[in-house]
């Protein structure tokens, strides 16, 4: 075994002690969100199955890393297509000294609970590596599947590193074979050398039974642009956290996210901004569309520190509330220690729009048809920033399902090809 | 002389109310097919609340009277069944809806009418030669319809695009609420002459102005004026020209 990983998962788990387990609702970070259940199931590691998986309806692409309950399947990905000068490897395969170099070097132990789980329970995920100046031309899907048979625990840990001038789009998916309960709980580490681009996506499409709490962790050096968009639809309980620190001058973070929450969803989201350096710019859209009793919650925290002057942060979320039952908590936290900055920020909690239903009815759409399609309008603004066609097509299709019509660019892309 | 055609719309006793505001007060009005009747009055008479009424508009309360569309009762039916039943409202302000494209929107519109009667939808093929044909009616370039309704539109292109809807819904009854209203001359008249060229025997138009401008481009067989909630004079074309001179001072004075 690995001397550095068996190091991280013993400090890992004294952390996560000394942290008190897991948090309550008594703490700040998580007054909204009661993660008590996931701490009455007794999720066990998954135990290695041999039937095999069938993957045809989540519609993968060409590059692909796939995990099944937190293994690799080497079966299941598909590498060959990748250019020179990227790499996707498995965390178990990856030399130590790379894994010394990546590995906990954002994503702090003893700065979050769950974090600290993870990094007790290291043992699979991915490492991709992109180095100075290559772009990688297609798009890398990392994928964790859970098939649940049991009530099982998976930690992934995710690392990614672009060299200076690199490119990237990557994407994790989470989805379930099965129905529930399990738990993942997976971290992501970012590190982006000067002037790289990563486009990230999160596409939460965990089962019904499943509780699923993520966290990116991304360092942003000189010049460098982070895009992530972040999907969280399914999951029981979900909570996704992203987190972006300038550590240089003219570097460039945007923070998309959409949440779609009906029945007992619970949808927590949580970003922190830490503008560290001079003259950055980041850019927040979050909404939330809660049916039934569900509840959405954003915390938008940024943090200008001292000396990041001509710093331009600015942060919305929207929340569409579609019954009566349903429930949205807006947090924005802004912390300014420079002066000569420009910080925007507005909340907003809301029903669909009475005139616009009205006018869209006057034409003879059905009530129910209309309201679908407002609802798209609505989630669209987030939609149509993701890069990758067929990840769009993916939320789409999830869109459909729990929330009915269809949008326009989607009609439209049929209306082109037809 | 030839016997009148049956009534298309009969309004009997109006009164309907915002709130705990009455606004229309007694309205009586009888439009036969292929009539265009202006309905004309100073601000606050209760034209456009008349027109919303009229589409189903929910914010107003019909607290008295009775209106028949084709022999029916058209204030038992839904806004949608409304359209589909051949109504149309061309608003005074044109919602903006971002995110829903302005091509999508409207073959949504006309294939939910057209499930409706159990006809058979149009395809993105079909629908963008039969918007192509209409467009020109309304000097409309393609590259509207690719943009979100009305958002960003110009108070005449959003005029022109109300006109554009009603030439693919087809309406049998088109209500056009102050569609004068904020546009210069140019753009009246390339409103005008769509409206015009909608003109049918079998479709009735009810034209809601404050102003007689836009009556010297479609012109009207009949005009009504309303103040106080109550129509206080109908005449022929005549009327508007009269009003045009005087005003509608004397109107004031006739509802006491």
């Amino acid at each position: 075994m690995n001397a550095f990983l068996d190091a991280v998962r013993r400090s890992g788990g004294i952390a996560f002690q000394r942290m008190g387990g897991l948090p309550t609702t008594r703490q700040e970070a998580w007054r909204w969100t009661n993660v008590a259940p996931i701490g009455r199931i007794p999720f066990e590691l998954p135990r290695p199955v041999e039937a095999p998986v069938d993957l045809s309806e989540l519609d993968l692409g060409p590059t692909r890393a796939v995990f099944i309950d937190g293994r690799w399947s080497p079966f299941l990905s598909e590498l060959s297509l990748l250019p020179a000068g990227v790499r996707v490897r498995s965390l178990a395969e990856v030399e130590p000294a790379v894994l010394e170099e990546l590995l906990g070097r954002v994503a702090k132990a003893e700065e979050h609970p769950f974090t600290a789980l993870n990094a007790s329970h290291l043992a699979e995920g991915a490492v991709l590596e992109v180095d100075d100046g290559v772009e990688a031309t297609s798009p890398i899907e990392l994928v964790f599947i859970s098939r649940a048979g049991v009530p099982a625990s998976t930690h992934p840990r995710v690392l990614v590193r672009l060299g200076a001038g690199a490119k990237a789009q990557v994407a994790e998916i989470y989805a379930a074979v099965a129905g529930g309960p399990y738990f993942t709980n997976a971290v992501t580490e970012v590190s982006l050398g000067e002037g790289a681009t990563l486009e990230h996506a999160r596409l939460q499409l965990e089962g019904p039974g499943g509780y699923h709490v993520a966290s990116l962790w991304a360092a942003q050096a000189k010049a460098s642009t982070l895009r992530s968009h972040v999907f969280s639809l399914g999951a029981q309980l979900a909570r996704s956290e992203v987190s972006a620190r300038f550590d240089g001058e003219g570097g460039r973070c945007e923070l998309h996210g959409l949440y779609v929450g009906q029945g007992h969803q619970h949808l927590d989201h949580r970003t922190m901004l830490d503008h560290k350096s001079p003259g950055c710019v980041s850019r927040e859209v979050y909404k939330g569309i809660l049916d039934g009793k569900s509840r959405g919650v954003f915390t938008g925290a940024v943090h200008v520190r001292e000396g990041a002057q001509k710093t331009d942060a600015a942060q919305s979320n929207k929340a569409l509330l579609l019954s009566e039952d349903a429930s949205a908590e807006a947090t924005p936290q802004l912390q300014i220690f420079a002066d000569d900055v420009k910080c925007a920020h507005g909340a907003a909690v809301g029903q669909l729009d009475d005139q616009a239903l009205f006018y869209l009815r006057s034409r003879g759409i059905p009530l129910a048809q209309a309201r679908a399609l407002l609802t798209r309008a609505f989630a669209e603004e987030v939609v149509r920033r993701v890069p990758v066609q067929t990840w769009q097509q993916r939320v789409e299709a999830v869109l459909s399902r729990k929330l009915g019509g269809e949008t326009s660019s989607t009609a439209e892309a049929g209306e082109k090809t037809s | 002389m030839m016997t009148p055609r049956a009534p298309m719309l009969e309004i009997r006793g109006l009164h309907a109310r915002v709130g705990e505001k009455e606004i229309l007060k007694g309205i009586d009005l009888l439009v036969r097919p292929g009539e265009v009747h202006a309905i004309m009055g100073p601000n606050g008479s209760g034209k456009s609340t008349l027109s919303q009424v009229l589409a189903g508009r929910e914010t107003f309360e019909v607290t008295k009277g009775q209106v028949l569309y084709e022999g029916k009762d058209l204030l038992a039916l839904a806004p949608e069944d409304r359209a589909a039943e051949g109504i149309f409202l061309a608003f005074q302000y044109p919602v903006e809806i971002p995110g829903v494209g302005n091509m999508h929107f409207l073959r949504t519109a006309l294939n939910a009418v057209k499930r409706k009667h159990g006809q058979e939808e149009l395809d993105a093929m079909d629908f963008l030669s039969l918007i192509k044909e209409k467009m020109k009616l309304v000097e409309m370039d393609q590259a509207f319809m690719n943009r979100p309704v009305n958002e960003g539109f110009s108070g005449g292109e959003k005029k022109r695009n109300e006109i554009l809807q009603m030439a693919v819904l087809d309406p049998k009854l088109a209500i056009l609420d102050e569609t004068d209203s904020g546009l210069d001359i140019d753009a009246l008249r390339i409103v005008a002459s769509g409206v015009n060229a909608l003109r049918h025997s079998d479709r009735a138009m009810l034209v809601i102005t404050h102003y007689q401008r836009l009556l010297e481009y479609i012109i009207p067989d009949f005009v009504h004026v309303i103040a106080g909630g109550r129509i206080v004079k109908s005449g022929d074309r005549a009327l508007a020209k009269e009003l045009e001179k005087t005003g509608y001072a004397w109107v004031e004075g006739a509802r006491a």
